[in-house]
């Protein structure tokens, strides 16, 4: 929104200075497609690059417009917006070993408008690994002493691509009635949603033993012990 | 981290390099794919005042088919143990536990010699030697010595070969028909140590288990020869039960590790449940 809010005052400092070079008022300078234009003119108009270019060259900008076309913005909500989804994660645990497999996980997210579906695939994706990191693999040991045990990846475990599924992705989306671009955030999707849906198909896999929580991450041991204290119980 | 300083040479033959480490004294390394080594550089556990490179000794290279026994060059790398087709034909467990080291990279680079003499315990190729009942061999100034792979493994990170002697190859005895294997690895995530391997190969006669070998990697200092499983899983029945009966000793006299990543007693049960996996795989169950 803020970066909305920037872009417009760009526009509005560009149309200053295009409505010299176009020769009409600026309240007559129409901006589309990246070009400015007098309205109902059928000449080829302006350019951004050639505005931009003007601004930058300041020889004969019109009274009071500032030789630039940056601008910042900060954008103050007015309400929060609800991005929503629907995480599944379907587990398979060996009851011998305590080792845990993730069969499929599947994602159906709402974060409104996607203005970039790259980024925000990526954004789910990684936070998915995130969570799913928490769930099986993160943790930060220390001794009694306080010392800090996990100190290089190989003690401080992370999921890498061998050690996730293919993910399924889905959208819906829902505009957001709280900001004229109708976006919400997408940043945090996949790792809060990824950590209970893994750690529940675990406990729920493991409802047969006796199993009703299992404490994160779940080592394969911290499993193999619910499993055994569940069976005994 | 960067090491502390060392020397560096190179030397053009094995002769010369064994020359090199017998002048130096104690403080030598050998270093040749340097996947194990450099690591230990860097991070100071290791601090010798000199590298001896055999990386680049033609004679340390290649397999040499024996006849009941392969005998594979000290370089080979865990890339070529796992697609060299003699390797594959007549030592496929080599093969098989090869592939499950670390990631490509690392696999092209580390070799079999290297692995067996750095003498890490959650290394997978000692078990594997161990339980194939594989001999090392070593040249040193006084010339060349055998040494079963039994006797080698000494304590971590420590085996029998004096501060001037270098392996040179390992000769293994070859699987013949009737013959199965397996490698099972298990490990928290792909590229991590195993935190239990379990090498394990039958022979099969007549629906019986005629002849079993089992080694565990990471079950205590040194890589573990399960003979109690072996001698339990001789002339028995080859169906799941009575390979899972046999596996119950897997580890009886073992001293596991207790870390990070699971208990002694976890790896005591780790140990049963792999075992009598990797028996019945081999025995293609």
């Amino acid at each position: 929104m803020a970066v909305l809010s920037a872009c417009d005052k760009v526009v509005a400092k560009a149309k200053v200075i295009a409505s010299k070079m176009l020769e009409v008022p600026p309240e007559e300078v129409e901006f589309g497609g990246g070009v400015f234009q007098a309205k109902g003119s059928e000449s080829p108009g302006k350019t951004i690059q050639e505005i931009a270019l003007a601004a930058f060259a300041a020889h004969d900008l019109p009274d009071g417009a500032e030789p630039s076309l940056d601008s910042d913005a900060t954008f103050d909500p007015q309400n929060f917006s609800f991005p929503h989804g629907t995480h599944l994660c379907a587990t398979e645990v060996d009851s011998e070993t305590g080792q845990v497999k993730i069969r499929s996980y599947v994602a159906v997210d709402d974060v409104g408008r996607v203005v970039n579906p790259a980024i925000v695939e990526g954004q789910v994706h990684g936070g998915i690994a995130q969570g799913l990191g928490q769930a099986l693999y993160e943790e930060a040991v220390y001794d009694e002493d306080g010392n800090l045990l996990t100190t290089t990846m190989a003690d401080y475990l992370l999921p890498s691509a061998a050690d996730l599924p293919v993910f399924v992705t889905g959208r819906t989306e829902t505009p957001s009635t709280t900001n004229p671009l109708g976006v919400k955030g997408v940043g945090e999707a996949g790792t809060i949603a990824s950590t209970p849906a893994v750690v529940n198909a675990i406990v729920d896999a493991l409802r047969p033993a006796g199993v009703r929580d299992v404490t994160m991450p779940c080592s394969p041991e911290r499993v193999w012990r619910a499993i055994r204290e569940g069976t005994a119980r | 981290m960067i090491p502390a300083r060392f020397g560096y040479v190179r030397p053009a033959s094995l002769a010369d390099a064994v020359a090199a480490l017998a002048s130096s004294g104690e403080e030598a390394n050998v270093i040749a794919g340097g996947q194990s080594l450099i690591p230990l550089l860097r991070l100071r556990l290791a601090d010798p005042g000199l590298l001896v490179d055999i990386g680049k000794l033609a004679e340390l290279r290649g397999v040499l088919d024996e006849g009941a026994t392969l005998r594979i060059g000290a370089l080979t790398t865990h890339y070529e143990l796992v697609n060299e087709p003699q390797i594959r034909e007549h030592c496929g467990l080599i093969a098989e536990a090869a592939a499950t080291v670390a990631d490509p990279a690392v696999r092209h680079r580390g070799t079999i010699g290297g692995s067996l003499a750095h003498a890490d315990a959650a290394g997978d190729l000692p078990a594997v030697a161990v339980a194939l009942g594989a001999t090392l061999l070593a040249r040193g100034p006084s010339g060349d010595r055998e040494i079963p792979a039994a006797d080698f493994f000494v304590d971590y990170l420590t085996t029998t070969l004096s501060s001037d002697e270098i392996v040179t190859g390992v000769r293994v005895p070859k699987l013949g028909p009737g013959w199965g294997y397996r490698y099972e690895k298990f490990q928290r995530t792909a590229q991590a140590w195993a935190i239990v391997g379990v090498a394990a190969a039958v022979r099969r006669d007549n629906g019986q288990v005629a002849e079993a070998r089992v080694g565990l990697t990471n079950m205590g200092l040194v890589p573990v020869r399960a003979s109690a499983v072996e001698a339990a899983a001789r002339r028995t029945p080859a169906t799941a039960d009575s390979l899972r009966r046999a596996a119950s000793h897997a580890g009886e006299a073992a001293q596991p590790p207790t870390d990070l990543h699971g208990s002694a007693e976890y790896r005591r049960h780790l140990a049963r449940v792999l075992t009598g996996r990797a028996l019945a795989a081999a025995a293609g169950l």
